[in-house]
Order: C-alpha cells, then structure tokens, then sequence
C-alpha cells in the first residue's frame, strides 16, 4: 500500500507577538514549523503503516522556498519524500497546485490513500484535498478525526457539532485531518541528525522533481491572478460609556436609539 | 567565522523544545513536590534517541555531538532542573566516560543501552572525605585472579538510586593516589555487594535521586576495568570537564526561563497605575538578564564547538560552569524579586527554579574548584604551578 501525505509550512506562532493597539503582526523570530492539520495528516499516515504496512511518500504543499518539512516528515517516520521545484512553480494558485500533486502521483505509479490537513493554520485554506480528490477521480472524506485501512476501504470518524459519524471510502481516496486530531509522535533523533546532515539510506529517500517535467506551461498558469491589495474601510471607532450598571446600560440603550434613528 | 546552528541542530532544538513543553513542563512541579524521579520521562527521551543524543551512532547514539547535548541541557533545564539534572547525571557523567575511555567491548555492551535509556548511568566519583579534593577517595579495590574486589562508599550520587550501571573510581595502589594508583570501574548495581544506603532529602532538585552507595566484597570482573589500571582519574576528569561545559547549557536554560517569566509579568503587572515594563528598575534588571543570558550562551556554544573540533577546552569548560552558575542563580533572583510576594509563592514556578539554582554552584565542582581550575590553568601557562 502506498500512502502519500502533503505538507506544508507555517510561521511559527510562538514568534510571532500581535499588537492590537496599532492592529500588526511581529515577526520577532522566523522560523516556520509544519501546518498543524499537515502534521496530523502525517501523524494518520504513519498510524496506517504502524498498523497495516505501507509505503509513506510525503509532498510539498506547493511551492516552498526550501525542502525543511520534507526533512521532518522523513526524520519522523516517512519512507520517501519528493521536493517539487522549478521555474514557474513559484506563483502556484491551487489550480496549479492540483495539477502538479496529480501528476506526480500519477508519476510515482498511483497511490491508495492521500492524506492532507483540512486547513491551513495561516491562510485557512482548505480545498487542495477535495481539489485534488477530483483531479485523482476518486472518493473524499474531509475533516476526519481518525483513519484507518481495513479490507481494502478507508474507515474515518468525522467530527460534528454534537456527535461523531464514521464514514468509509474504497481506495484510492483522499482524506483531509484536522488539527489537533491525534496525538503525534515525535521524530526519531538518529532519522534526524542523519537526513538534516544529508548522510546515510534517509538522506538517499529525498527526491528532486522539476515540476517542468510533470506538466507543460499551460499546467504551470494560475487562474488566479493578484492585481493588488485593498482593504475594507476601517470601522467607525466606538464610544465608551462609564457609570453604574444603570447609568450605562441607558447610555448604550440611547446610543443604539440614536443609531437606528428613532 | 559562522554563529549559525547547523540544519540538524537546528531541527533538534525544535524537537527538543517540543518535548520539553509537552512532556516534561506539565509534570515539574509535580516531581518537586513529591519528591519524585520521573521515570516515565527517562524512558520517552530514550525512545526517541535523546539520552545518546552526544555519543555515535554505531552505539545506539544520535551522534549530534557535544553541541546537540548542550542544547538538549538548555531546553530540558528551561522547564525542569531535576529532568535536566537526571539527564546529565546519566549522559554527560555516567555514561561519558564510557564513552571516553572504555573498550569495544565495553562500548557495545554498556553504552549501547544507555544511549537507549534502556539503562540508566550514574557517576561514582564523590566521597564523604573527598569532594573537592577528589583525588583523596578511600574506596579500595584489590585484585584477585580475574576480578577485583571493591570496598567502600560513594556519597552525593545523583541517580545513584535507581541507576542499573555505576562508573566507579577506586583506589587501587595506595602508594600512587591520583598519579597512577586510581582506577575506574563499570559497576551494575544488581551485583551482590552492592547497596543503596540512604538517600538525600535536599532543598532544590528534588526530582532527583542523590544517594550514598556502599559497596561490600563487590565483585568487578577484570573486564569491567574501564582504560588501563592505575589511570581511571583522567578520563574521570575529562568527563566533569565536558560535565562543566554542559551544566553551563543547562543553566541558559534556567535563566531563559526566569527572564520569560519577568519579562510576562512585567508587560501585566499595574501598580502605580502603570505595567511594571515602563518602570526603570525593572528594566534595568531585565536589560542585565538578558545581557548576562547572551554572554553565557556565546561562552557556551563557542566551547561546544572547540569540543566538536577536538581543540582544548577545560579552562573555557570551568568558566562555562563558574559564570553559567552565577548568571542562573542571579537571574532567578532577580525575576523573583520583580515578581515580589507572588515570586515566593509556590504557586508560580520561580520559587522552585530558586531552589534548584542553588545546586548550580555546588555540583560537579562548586564554584570555588572553577576558580581553581581556572587560575591554575592561566598561572601554568607562566610557569607557575599552584596547589589548591
């Protein structure tokens, strides 16, 4: 059974310090960690091979400037990892994301199960799985709690507003994990040194794709294009109000009179 | 010149911190109060290769030299002084002179499972008559056929209750004391003659075992000889030199610790109608935290990296201990103090980094042998050689 997971990066939360005041993000540190949900995509994909053997291939999610969460997804348990680079591949959309993650998988001879996070910590992003689930023209379960593989089918818990519902796929088919949904194991301290040193059979597990090679131009053309920023009007500042319960309680109520003209 | 961490070192930190906030942080205090060594913690560390982060992999180590030990030692002692202390007792002083100065043989069959945390190290060194003055040790062993015979006692000894293997200094030719009649000794604590006698209730790291061994006919097996006969005294200071070097990592970690916490409630605390940030003598105090903090962590990391490039580094190691020790125990203070009564309250976690930084100056050398140590190396290279 081959499973492939898709990871990607975010910022490191805990060096980043928010002023409301002036309403902006300090970058005190940059250091980027795996996304959250990605991580529990990972965390699933090894909890599969623990538990019925398989091959874990690990991708990037789209362009990164560096191959880092390869290298933890291979110190932490991966099999194989494959960095996608190359000209174009910089200003990637999803559409060019998909297009590409298809075609690499169709490249490694096909997969049975695709594991990716349900959502981005920083942008909130969550459609490369099913995205990519119709690219591959197979089922997709999202926002799964748990997975395993049994009998050829992919059994996952959903998590709802009050309850939980297992639903089941057959192979191939794609799951996306939410964050915080398993708990994860940590890497293996040999694995690591050896793959962040470049030395030994790990190292060795670390591909180079030229994404030229897996589809033409046409492929690499965002259908997005970015022709600037704008913001919303910034809010008319409120007003405080002071005094007993009472007292502002009655302002407030007069405030919200005024407001709706009456 | 490059200040940079390597890519794996790097990505070590990040493990390590990871660990460090999930496994070790939530059980600290807990440790503390009962008096308790967190095995389970050992055990997890093992698992994950960290307990043979510095020794080389063909021994079940990680192989991230004395660099990634040092900082396994910062972000283990930034949560928890005792899991550090455990640590350090077991790689950086047990199993290290293992790693020094032992044989094949030795290597595969004892340090193999100590970089797995499969079994726990202790360092026999210290003796009721001979602290300081180590060279002055008592405990005797004898030779008969293929074995030696050990008498004595060893007190102080930081896992010494619940280690599985005990390197052991032991005089062997009381003619020559510490020039050739002082020899070492991997000795495993389920052998008979061997016995724990009672251990310290002490006032910091408490999540520690200290105890005094007493060892009675113990039966070494000569095999068991770590390096030659007679020359088990150098190998045992080198590993308090490496010791030295990463107890100056550990109290970064301390001191990290107390200066995240000043500086947190500093932006919170009111009084006078203002957050302690914008009073002048709480930034005074956090700017020479912080300062002492950087100077430390240069020191530190420079000699791990002398260690790593196989260049001298004993004097630097002492230094690392002597102000490492120092800059901890001040930081500590100071972070209590701009916590004021709530600093003394066992309810915030500065009264217990208060007592474990006490330790800092006393263990593996007090500060008095760093000066030693330190003063004799620089007077030698004028020729002048000084006795303590």
């Amino acid at each position: 059974m081959r499973i492939i997971v898709i990871l990607g990066r975010v910022l490191d939360p805990s060096g980043i310090a928010v002023n409301r005041r002036v309403g902006r993000i300090f970058i005190n540190r940059e250091e980027y960690v795996l996304q959250p949900a990605d991580r529990c995509a990972l965390e699933a994909a090894l909890q599969v091979k623990d538990a019925a053997g398989a091959e874990v291939v690990a991708l990037p999610r789209g362009p990164l400037p560096d191959d880092d969460v390869l290298r933890q997804a291979l110190a932490t348990g991966a099999d194989r990892a494959i960095y996608l680079a190359g000209d174009g591949f910089k200003g990637a959309d999803d559409g060019v994301m998909v297009r590409v993650l298809a075609a690499a998988v169709e490249r490694l001879g096909g997969t049975d199960l695709v594991l990716t996070g349900a959502t981005t910590m920083d942008t909130g992003q969550g459609q490369l799985g099913p995205r990519l689930a119709e690219a591959l023209g197979c089922p997709q379960i999202i926002n799964a709690w748990q997975v395993s593989v049994t009998d050829g089918k992919v059994r996952a818990v959903l998590q709802q507003a009050a309850d939980y519902v297992a639903v089941e796929a057959g192979l191939p088919a794609v799951v996306t994990m939410l964050p915080g949904a398993l708990r994860l194991r940590y890497p293996d301290g040999v694995r690591l040194v050896n793959v962040y040193k470049g030395v030994g059979e790990i190292a060795e597990a670390l591909e180079r794709w030229d994404v030229a090679d897996l589809v033409d131009a046409d492929g690499l053309r965002p259908l997005l294009e970015r022709r600037g920023r704008d913001f919303p009007p910034e809010r008319e500042r409120g007003s405080r109000v002071t005094g007993t319960p009472q007292d502002m309680a009655q302002a407030a109520a007069n405030a919200l009179q005024q407001r709706m003209g009456r | 010149m490059d200040f940079a961490f390597s890519p794996e070192h790097v990505a070590l930190r990040r493990m390590i911190r990871e660990f460090a906030e999930n496994e070790v942080a939530p059980i600290a205090a807990e440790i503390d109060r009962d008096h308790r060594v967190p095995f389970e913690t050992m055990r997890k560390l093992g698992e994950i290769g960290l307990l043979g982060v510095c020794f080389p992999q063909e021994y079940g180590g990680m192989g991230a030299g004395e660099m990634g030990y040092c900082i396994l030692m910062e972000e283990l002692n930034r949560v928890c002084t005792s899991t550090g202390t455990n640590v350090g007792a077991h790689i950086g002083i047990g199993a290290m002179v293992i790693h020094l100065d032992g044989n094949e043989e030795q290597k595969r069959k004892y340090l193999t499972p100590l970089s797995r945390g499969e079994k726990i190290a202790a360092f026999g060194l210290t003796e009721s008559g001979a602290g300081s003055d180590a060279a002055a040790i008592r405990t005797r062993a004898v030779r008969e056929g293929d074995s030696w015979i050990l008498d004595g006692g060893k007190v102080f000894i930081t896992n010494g209750g619940y280690a599985d293997i005990v390197t052991v200094l032991a005089v062997t030719d009381p003619t020559l004391g510490g020039r050739g009649g002082i020899t070492a000794f991997v000795v495993e604590t389920d052998w008979e003659g061997f016995r724990v006698a009672r251990e310290e209730d002490k006032m910091g790291i408490r999540g520690t075992s200290t105890a005094e061994l007493v060892f009675e006919e113990l039966r070494v097996p000569h095999e068991n000889v770590l390096g030659k006969v007679g020359e088990g005294f150098i190998p045992f200071m080198k590993s308090l030199d490496m010791g030295r070097l990463t107890l100056g990592a550990a109290c970064i970690g301390g001191a990290e610790m107390a200066l995240e916490s000043a500086v947190r409630w500093a932006k919170i605390r009111k009084q006078f109608g203002q957050e302690l940030a914008h009073k002048q003598s709480v930034q005074w105090k956090i700017a020479n935290m912080a300062t002492e903090i950087e100077a430390l962590r240069s020191l530190v990391y420079r000699v791990a990296w002398l260690v790593d490039t196989g260049q001298p580094f004993t004097q630097l190691a002492a230094m690392c201990k002597l102000y490492g020790s120092e800059v901890a125990s001040r930081a500590i203070d100071m972070a209590l103090q701009i916590h004021g009564g709530l600093g003394f309250s066992r309810d915030f976690p500065l009264e217990r980094g208060f007592r474990d930084a006490r330790i800092g100056e006393i263990y593996e050398g007090t500060s008095e042998v760093q000066r030693i140590v330190i003063a004799s190396n620089i007077f030698r290279e004028h020729s002048v050689r000084i006795r303590p």
